[in-house]
């Protein structure tokens, strides 16, 4: 962090946006002291909280005064049951049980959690444990609350759910809230303020999200919702940060000529609607696939489903709809229980994970668990080294294409959240797989390292290989995906192109579709969407 | 990932004491009693405490490995022991010379196996009825930081179990044999994986730490916080208990829980067949009022 002056009043939404590593979990980090008491280091300057400088403040006292909720809610979880977990700050600041009792009342009811009080941790939802994580803060009546990217795991229900809830607790208790969120088409619209970070600097600092986009498209930083975007591409300085605002400019540009606006169709836009297969032998070929866990849980119901090459195919649908347990039957990790997976014409029963090791590439949730070498090069040469391939210049060419030539010799621990997600998708791009399956790969990405491994995907697409990501993102998904699968209770619902599946819904259209609902209907791209606009704007004109 | 699930039952709604001190009473008459009628009439009781709590299929993995060991010791006393004077089968074998297997060292077997079945049953019931957390919490106040440590132990360990699967995976898809090739080799697949795992677990941990710091852990003396009750069926299921131990207890004193195996099996007495029936009775109680808490509703708001 460099030159930090910031004044936050009792009260505030303040939201924290700005690329990784550019200070924001650090800055959360200082004022809840954890920097330097836990983490080490040092800082200049001081940091007050409510007049007193925090570093003369007894823990119990700063604990009693702030809060913080984590990324990840499983590594926040200390206890087994919801109501031990809201109990053990409680029990850390020696309250009586009769006053104990009578907060993890008030906390869980407040978050809904009543329900699931006497509930096992390890059977709660990803949003239910989120929700467990922000009770347990509240529940020692903290006056400012800090959350650091608390919906990046979260599904798009839960996520909304949590920041609905961060809302209503902001302005029914009057609680302070500093957040740190990367999708931020979920939340700008509900902070009082937004702060923009920059290599540990404050670069921008305002109370209206309106002005803090006008000033974002100015300066082309990429740390603003979709719907900013668009309307800074034609060139509309007060920017809608929501969906309803953004209708509301378009109903003010008068009745457009809808006729000719309905006029754009996907195809004009230089995408497909629906890739169909060219008649050959599909890639994957899934016929009436059944899997049930040895727990009895049935996670897969009658799957059918075929990948061609160059096929660029989105899975979604709530957690635990089956979407991870779906590919890993394609790659042999989990075994049909009834139904035919094949892979390139041959029955994946016949073949070991090991076999199909150079032809499809899985990248799991979590990149931390392919990183064990001292330097990114020999990550790279390990994958090459156990599929008996010659390494030709692959790594290079590898490094380049992911941008990671730089840091080649670096040990990728040390990199980056952006880095190492690229680390461990190189390790798997220098065996050339003809297909890919990727597992929330989005997950704790800002928007510009969204934008590269979209951008990566679809280079890769065109060169014919085939790729299925698991993501809850559905702006990633409209952005960059062909075909979107939706999934739900282990069975799929439905399977189409984005242009059918993303538009028209609640939870899972993109802003940009949802702004020309009614509109134009088949809009689920910015550069559709600024195609439209552009359109309806002229049309005023 | 944890083996505890809470479920809709009794014996799942009992104070989590109570649950424990009936699977310490099963384990110690287990070891009291040498005698076949009552090491089954514990199998029976335990049985059907568990058949009440509804961890039946959790019961069943626990047997499908204790049942062939139980056979296994048959055997092993068998051929081992030349005791006995009903000879079942005898045979010369090179070496060791006539061995002859008896139906009382293969009776003898027998009970051993199913004290070891009633011990794994009562750590079955108490693994899978007594959430961790709870026991923890019978341990709390004094040593608190021990117990702390245990129940974070309890939190992690699956996680950890669950790390290593994902690691292992995420090998294997980047062509990782770990089947192949000699020991050493095998051995040196699996290093990355411990590298891998190590620093996760480390990182995990750190995570973990920070979250107990932002909630005041170690910021001064802790409380306890307890909201577990003692209920009309706590009672009379700890009154029962008592009351089995007790006996159990008094009829070993008699020597009415022993059994002669050698030279030659004798017939149960009738005081020993009482006794065996009233200890199986009084610990089965759980599992009796439990029928009636699903017979009578009725009984719920009483009990």
């Amino acid at each position: 962090m460099h030159h930090i002056n910031l004044t936050i009043p009792p009260g505030q939404f303040v939201l924290v946006v700005g690329g990784s590593g550019s200070g924001k979990s650090s800055l959360l980090r200082a004022i809840s002291r954890l920097i330097p008491d836990f983490y080490g280091g040092a800082y200049k300057g001081r940091i007050y909280l409510g007049g007193m400088e925090l570093r003369e403040l007894k823990h119990r006292d700063l604990v009693e005064q702030v809060g913080l909720v984590f990324q990840d809610p499983e590594s926040q979880m200390i206890t087994t049951s919801v109501e031990g977990e809201v109990a053990f700050g409680l029990e850390n600041l020696g309250l009586s049980n009769h006053l104990m009792k009578r907060r993890v009342m008030e906390a869980t009811s407040a978050l809904r959690l009543t329900g699931c009080r006497h509930r096992f941790i390890p059977e709660l939802s990803g949003g239910e444990k989120q929700k467990v994580a922000l009770a347990s803060i509240l529940a020692m009546q903290p006056e400012i609350v800090l959350l650091d990217e608390p919906t990046s795991q979260l599904d798009p229900v839960a996520g909304e759910d949590i920041l609905a809830l961060l809302r209503r607790l902001n302005e029914e208790n009057g609680i302070t809230v500093v957040l740190i969120e990367q999708r931020l088409e979920r939340c700008f619209h509900l902070a009082d303020r937004v702060l923009v970070m920059e290599e540990g600097r404050i670069v921008f600092d305002h109370d209206s999200p309106g002005a803090i986009a006008s000033w974002a498209v100015e300066n082309g930083t990429p740390f603003v919702p979709p719907l900013v975007k668009l309307f800074a591409g034609v060139g509309y300085i007060q920017a809608p940060v929501t969906v309803k605002e953004g209708r509301e400019i378009l109903r003010r540009c008068g009745q457009p000529d809808l006729s000719a606006v309905k006029k754009v169709e996907p195809a004009s836009c230089g995408k497909p609607a629906v890739r169909e297969g060219n008649g050959e032998q599909p890639l994957v070929d899934i016929e009436g696939l059944w899997f049930t866990y040895p727990n009895g849980e049935e996670a897969l119901k009658n799957i059918n489903l075929r990948i061609n090459p160059g096929d660029f195919i989105v899975l979604m649908g709530d957690t635990g709809a089956g979407k991870t347990t779906l590919i890993k039957t394609i790659n042999g990790l989990l075994r049909p229980g009834r139904g035919r997976v094949k892979f390139r014409g041959q029955d994946i029963r016949q073949l070991m994970v090991e076999d199909l090791a150079s032809t499809i590439g899985y990248l799991s949730q979590n990149p931390g668990d392919y990183l064990f070498l001292p330097t990114v090069r020999e990550e790279l040469a390990f994958t090459l080294g156990n599929l008996g391939l010659p390494d030709n210049g692959i790594v290079d060419t590898v490094l380049d294409r992911l941008q990671l030539t730089a840091c080649a010799d670096a040990n990728p621990r040390d990199l980056s959240t952006g880095e190492r997600q690229r680390v461990a998708l190189a390790s798997i791009l220098v065996g050339r797989p003809r297909l890919l399956l990727l597992d929330e790969p989005t997950r704790g990405l800002d928007y510009e390292l969204k934008q590269v491994l979209g951008e990566i995907l679809q280079e890769l697409q065109a060169e014919d290989t085939a790729v299925a990501v698991v993501t809850h993102d559905v702006e990633f998904a409209a952005e960059y995906a062909e075909d979107v699968v939706l999934m739900a209770d282990g069975a799929i619902i439905a399977r189409g192109s984005k242009y059918e599946m993303l538009t028209g819904s609640t939870f899972y259209s993109p802003q940009v579709n949802k702004l020309f609902n009614g509109i134009a209907d088949q809009v689920v791209t910015l550069a559709e969407g600024k195609m439209v606009l552009d359109e309806v704007m002229n049309n005023e004109k | 990932m944890l083996s505890y699930r809470e479920k809709d039952s009794l014996i799942h709604r009992l104070h989590p004491a109570v649950v424990v001190a009936l699977a310490a009473s099963i384990f110690i008459l287990s070891l009291v009693f040498s005698h076949l009628l009552y090491l089954l009439g514990l199998l029976l009781a335990v049985g059907a405490v568990i058949a009440a709590a509804g961890i039946l299929a959790e019961w069943g993995s626990y047997l499908k490995f204790s049942i062939p060991l139980v056979l296994l010791i048959m055997l092993v006393n068998g051929l081992l022991v030349q005791m006995g004077d009903t000879v079942l089968v005898a045979a010369a074998l090179p070496g060791l010379g006539t061995v002859k297997i008896t139906l009382e060292a293969l009776t003898y077997g027998a009970g051993m196996g199913l004290r070891l079945l009633v011990v794994i049953s009562a750590f079955a019931l108490y693994t899978h009825a007594v959430h961790p957390d709870k026991m923890l919490g019978l341990l709390g106040g004094r040593g608190s930081k021990s117990i702390l440590a245990a129940t974070l132990a309890t939190r992690l360990f699956p996680l950890i179990i669950e790390d290593f699967r994902r690691i292992t995976e995420v090998q294997r898809c980047r062509g990782v044999r770990f089947q192949e090739g000699n020991w050493r080799e095998r051995v040196r697949k699996w290093v990355p994986v411990a590298g891998v795992l190590l620093t996760s677990s480390l990182e995990q941990s750190l995570r973990l730490a920070a979250a107990m710091y932002v909630r005041g852990y170690g910021s001064g003396p802790r409380s306890r916080y307890h909201r577990e009750l003692f209920r009309p069926r706590d009672y009379l299921v700890l009154l029962a208990t008592t009351g089995g131990l007790a006996a159990g207890i008094w009829a070993a004193l008699q020597g009415w829980s022993s059994y002669t195996y050698y030279p030659r099996l004798v017939g149960f007495r009738p005081e020993e067949i009482k006794m065996a029936s009233v200890v199986t009775l009084a610990l089965a109680l759980p599992a009796i009022l439990s029928w009636g808490w699903k017979k009578w509703p009725c009984l719920r708001s009483k009990i």
